[in-house]
Order: C-alpha cells, then structure tokens, then sequence
C-alpha cells in the first residue's frame, strides 16, 4: 500500500480533532462546570476550567432521591432492554429467514412505525395508558419503550442474523434438531454479537429518554434519573452545578457499558449494510 | 443403509427449472456420484434428499417409504457440506457429539463415540480446540467425524473436497473412499470435479442443464460416454470431439479422412480419447495439422494440434514432446473411436 504523503496526512488528523473537539466540548463543558462552586458558571469572563475545582456539586448532587431515581432507570432501562431484544430477536430470525412476499410487506410497517416522532405518538400513548390505568408505573414506561426502540432492534438483528451462514441452521436440523433447538443452540449463540450491540443500543435510548418519563411519571418515587434532573431547576433559578454533575453521575453507566462493548456495537451497526 | 428412489423428481424457482423429472434407485451401500457443472440440478437433488429442499414435483423414498414433507431432522441421514459448516461457538469434540446429544444419548456413551469417530479420521488430540483454530484439512475431518458419529441410514456429501488444496485432496479423496467402504453406508456425493467422480464412485450419475445424461459406473460413463456432453465432461483432459461426414466407409474431415468399417451414413461427430490417438508424421497420418502446443506432464505428454479451426489433444510418452508449430499428423485407432448423432449428440453404436 502507498504511505499518503506526510502533508495530507496532518492535514486529516487535524481535521479529525478538530471533529473530535467540537464533539467533545459540551462534554468537557458539561464536566467543567459540575466542578466550580455555585456562583462561578455566571463569572464574567467565562473560565474555561473552575479556578478552585470542588466536588461540592457531586456531593449535592447525591441526594438521596438519586438512589430512588438510578433505582428506576435501572428497573424500566433493564427491562426494557430484556423484553426488546428478546422480541427483536424472535421477529428478527423471522423476518431474515421468510422468503414471503407478506413478510417484506411487514418489516416495510416496522420501518414506518419507527419513523414517527415520540412527540407525535406521546399523547395517544399517554391516553391508553391512561384507559388501562398504568400511569405512574414502572410497566408504562417499559411498555413505551418497548414500542419505540422494537423497530430500530429488529432491524439491526435482522441484519446480523442475514449475515450467518444458514448452512450451520441446516446441518443442525440434519443432525436432528429441530427449529426451536437450532434457535436456541446455534442462532442465539452465534447472534451474540447482534444481541449485544441491540442491547447497548436500547440502553442507551432508555437510560437517557426524558419525555415519556415525565408525561407518564407524576410522583418523585416514580422518576427516572432524567427527570429527576428537573429537580435542579426551580421556579427561581437553576442550579447548574449540581444539574452538571448529576449528568455526569448520569454519563457514566453509558459511557462505560458503550467503552467496553463498542466493537459489538460498530459491528451490529454495519452488519448487513453490504449485502441484502 | 438404506436405498433411495426418485420418482420424476423435479424443482422449480419460480421460471426456473433446476431439476426436471428425475429417475434414480440407489441400491444399498453404494456410492453414488451426481456429476455435473454447476447449475446442473445436483446440488438441488441432494438437498431434496436431505430434506433441506422441497420438491415441486415426484417423490423421494428412503427404504421404499416416502420422505416428501418429512423434516429433515427425521430423515436419519447425515451430510457434509462444503463449507463444513462446522459449530463455532462448540469445541471439535462437542460439534462430533452435536448429532448424538440433539437424540438425547447419555454423556458417558456419547464421550465414547465422540472418540471413536475422531480416531477414525484421525483427530484424537484436538477435540478441545474450536473449529477456528483447525487447519482445513482437519475441519473437513471434523465434519466427517460428525456424519459418521451416529449410524445414519445415509451420508450425503455435497463438494465436501473442493475447499481443499490439491495434494491434501487427493489424500481425503483415498481417506474418504476407504470410510466409506468400511463402513458400508449407502452414500450420494455431489461433485464437479470428475477426477472426484471417476475414483469415488460406484455409479456416476452425470447431470446437466437439469437432466440426467448418464447413469453408469465410472467404467462405462468413461468408455461408452451416452452422448457428447459427457464425452466433453469426463476426462482429463476431455474427449476430442470432431464434427464430420461418413462417406464410403469413412469418416470425412477437411483435415483428413478415418477409415471406418460397418458404419452409419451422414453427419457425425467423431470422438477419440487422448491416449487412443498417436502422432505421426503427416503423410501416414489421418489428420494432418500444426503442432499448437506441447506440455510434459511427467508421466506423459499432452500434445494439441491445430486441426481445422479446433485442437485436438494427444497423449503420447514423456519424450515425445513436439516443437510449436510443426506440420503433424494424428492417428486414429478406428476400433477406439466414439461416434455421435451431429444433430443432439446422441451415441451412435457402431459396434454389435
């Protein structure tokens, strides 16, 4: 392979961090201003970085409404994570699987139904959860999110499980299993991949959605840490400080599940993206 | 062991006609080669065998009881495909045993046979390692170990060699035959390759634009080709095949003449093999031509001539080599001739 000339070369590295910067300065942002004390984010002129850093904000930060709130985000994020990926999974073998001409009507639906904006679909869901007397509950919020990351799931899962040889299906129900048992044994654990990369996905639209949570939720012990972010900005001021590092507090479960399971996540993305 | 019977079996793809009516028993432990190009309806055969493909039409029996609709795990047949498909995600050992766990053999008895089957083909040492970490020729074993784990009624193979280098290909070829013959197992492999065909078999089945060509053993598919196709298809290198007339008790080519004795009238294709054609020089010779090109092949010398606006191949010793461009003759042995219908290449008998 030819080396790019030394000149093109800085000039790309100096464009990626400068992409890598403007990405990356709500975040610093973000950090540095959950470090100053409470009168120095409005300080004339702007300090890039707190003169005094203090983790007052953090300790503020750690109310004990945190626990409740992490609680629930953790209960409707995990469980929403379960009950997708197991259904994306099973929809997904389906839909990579069936050659029926019915089958492409129906993932083209699935395609659509992800396309309509959560403002859009809030009220009308709001109203049946309303007629089945689920508001302020844990199942409200797992049932809408449920409904709005299936799409996008499916779809991913689709594209991996397209990319397993179905020659591995086949000489397992030849050497005697049958399709639940081919399900189980061969495609789940080859899907692996797929499934976590579908999972981090709908971890990270759960953990962080604000708007279902708070049109469903109505009481304190019912909030997700989201919401619960409202809880810094009052009638009279928001505290910023703490309103920062509660976003860093919030950050890091997603910043260090996507860390670690990244390459999953690229992979689940593209699989599929070449072919069919 | 079992025998299989197609009755008019045929598959479609929509306008596609992969497989038109296709008639075959298989006898008990024999080895059954479906020979063709690809596209030719084989690959498709088997798999309606192994029940991994529906038919459109006919009917498949294995031991006279019909199989159409029955699933594939309840066939009692096993197959290796080309890619292997081998287990990842399972150690060598538990991709053997995978066939005898799904049918609920106790571990104990399935350790036992996991190993038997791997020392059959020689894999003892390796059945912790993952398919990953294997060598092709030993996951080929590894799929072989896996048909032959349990006692199926059937082995199907489909290319199981071609994946393989040369050499170690020649070797599986031998290791393969000799399993097979021990084990006696009715077995159908498909192949393109008719090197495969012709060592392997016990009957080739030649297949080709969805119809069966020939049904023989390698022998008579060899020596008594049933049309030019297969006279085109088996050997290495192929038949000569040489378009004419037969007039006066000859055959008649613009590049020379071939006496033939008690043959039919009209137009013909004429075909010889290689090694039953000589050279000679162009005054004793029934075909005259230029030499095209000469190749030692080490036990022999595969010359072609430029014979008209074709080239005719000959096979003559390894010291026989001719220089390009030569004026040449080729012999014919009369006795050792093919002949076949100009129009749909039919074989003509020519002898009683």
């Amino acid at each position: 392979m030819r080396r790019a000339p030394l000149a093109r070369k800085a000039a790309l590295v100096a464009a990626e961090l400068a992409v890598a910067a403007f990405v990356l300065v709500p975040f610093f942002w973000m950090v540095s201003v959950s470090l100053k004390p409470p009168d120095e984010p409005f300080a004339i002129p702007a300090r890039l970085w707190p003169q005094d850093p203090t983790f007052e904000n953090y300790i503020a930060a750690f109310r004990p409404e945190f626990r409740t709130y992490f609680l629930n985000s953790l209960v409707v994020s995990l469980t929403s994570v379960a009950i997708t990926v197991g259904l994306a999974l099973v929809a997904a073998y389906a839909f990579s699987r069936t050659k029926l001409l019915i089958v492409s009507g129906l993932l083209a639906l699935v395609v659509l139904a992800q396309m309509f904006p959560h403002a859009a679909i809030i009220i009308p869901i709001y109203k049946m959860m309303r007629a089945g007397d689920l508001l302020n509950t844990y199942a409200s919020l797992i049932i809408a999110y449920v409904s709005v990351t299936l799409p996008v799931a499916i779809w991913m899962l689709r594209g991996f499980l397209k990319g397993l040889p179905q020659s591995l299906e086949e000489a397992a129900s030849i050497d005697g299993a049958g399709p639940f048992r081919v399900f189980r044994e061969i495609v789940v654990p080859l899907a692996r991949p797929g499934i976590i990369a579908t999972a981090v996905y709908v971890l990270i639209v759960t953990w962080q959605e604000f708007l279902f949570a708070l049109s469903f939720t109505s009481t304190r012990d019912m909030r997700t840490l989201p919401v619960g972010m409202n809880d810094f900005i009052g009638q009279y001021g928001i505290r910023y400080g703490e309103l920062m590092a509660s976003s860093v507090l919030i950050s890091i479960p997603v910043v260090a599940v996507f860390y670690v399971l990244q390459r999953y996540f690229v992979a689940g993305i593209t699989a599929g993206a070449v072919k069919g | 062991m079992a025998t299989v019977t197609l009755n008019k079996l045929g598959k479609r793809f929509g306008a596609l006609v992969a497989l038109e009516a296709l008639d075959l028993a298989i006898e008990d432990g024999e080895f059954l080669v479906l020979l063709g190009p690809s596209g030719c309806g084989k690959t498709t055969t088997m798999r309606m065998i192994a029940g991994l493909e529906e038919p459109t039409s006919g009917d498949i029996l294995i031991d006279g009881t019909r199989v159409n609709g029955i699933h594939a795990r309840d066939r009692d047949l096993a197959m290796v495909f080309q890619n292997y498909a081998l287990y990842p995600h399972m150690t060598v050992g538990e991709n053997i045993g995978y066939p005898l766990k799904v049918r609920g053999v106790d571990r104990a008895e399935r350790l036992r046979k996991v190993e038997a089957a791997a020392a059959q083909v020689e894999l003892s040492g390796l059945l912790l390692r993952r398919p990953a970490e294997l060598s092709g020729g030993q996951r080929q074993r590894v799929a072989l170990a896996r048909a032959i784990v349990r006692t199926p009624r059937l082995f199907l193979m489909d290319e199981p060699l071609s994946n393989l280098d040369a050499k170690l290909r020649t070797v599986m070829r031998a290791e393969l035959k000799h399993l097979q013959q021990s084990l006696g197992t009715t077995t159908i492999y498909v192949t393109h390759d008719q090197v495969e065909a012709m060592t392997l078999a016990d009957r080739i089945v030649v297949l080709h634009e969805a119809r069966i060509q020939q049904v023989g053993t390698p022998h008579e598919v060899y020596t008594r080709p049933a049309n030019t196709f297969v006279a085109g298809f088996i050997g290495s290198p192929p038949m000569n095949l040489l378009a004419g007339e037969i007039r006066d008790g000859a055959f008649r080519h613009a590049a020379g003449t071939v006496p033939l004795a008690a043959a039919p009238r009209g137009e013909v294709v004429l075909g010889a093999r290689p090694e039953d054609l000589a050279l000679a020089a162009p005054a004793d010779a029934h075909l005259t031509g230029t030499v095209f090109s000469s190749e030692l092949l080490g036990d022999s010398t595969l010359v072609n001539v430029a014979i008209g606006d074709g080239l005719v191949a000959v096979k003559v010793g390894p010291d026989e080599g001719q220089r390009v461009g030569a004026a040449i003759g080729v012999r014919v042995a009369p006795a050792k001739t093919h002949l076949f219908a100009a129009e749909g290449g039919r074989r003509l008998e020519t002898q009683p």
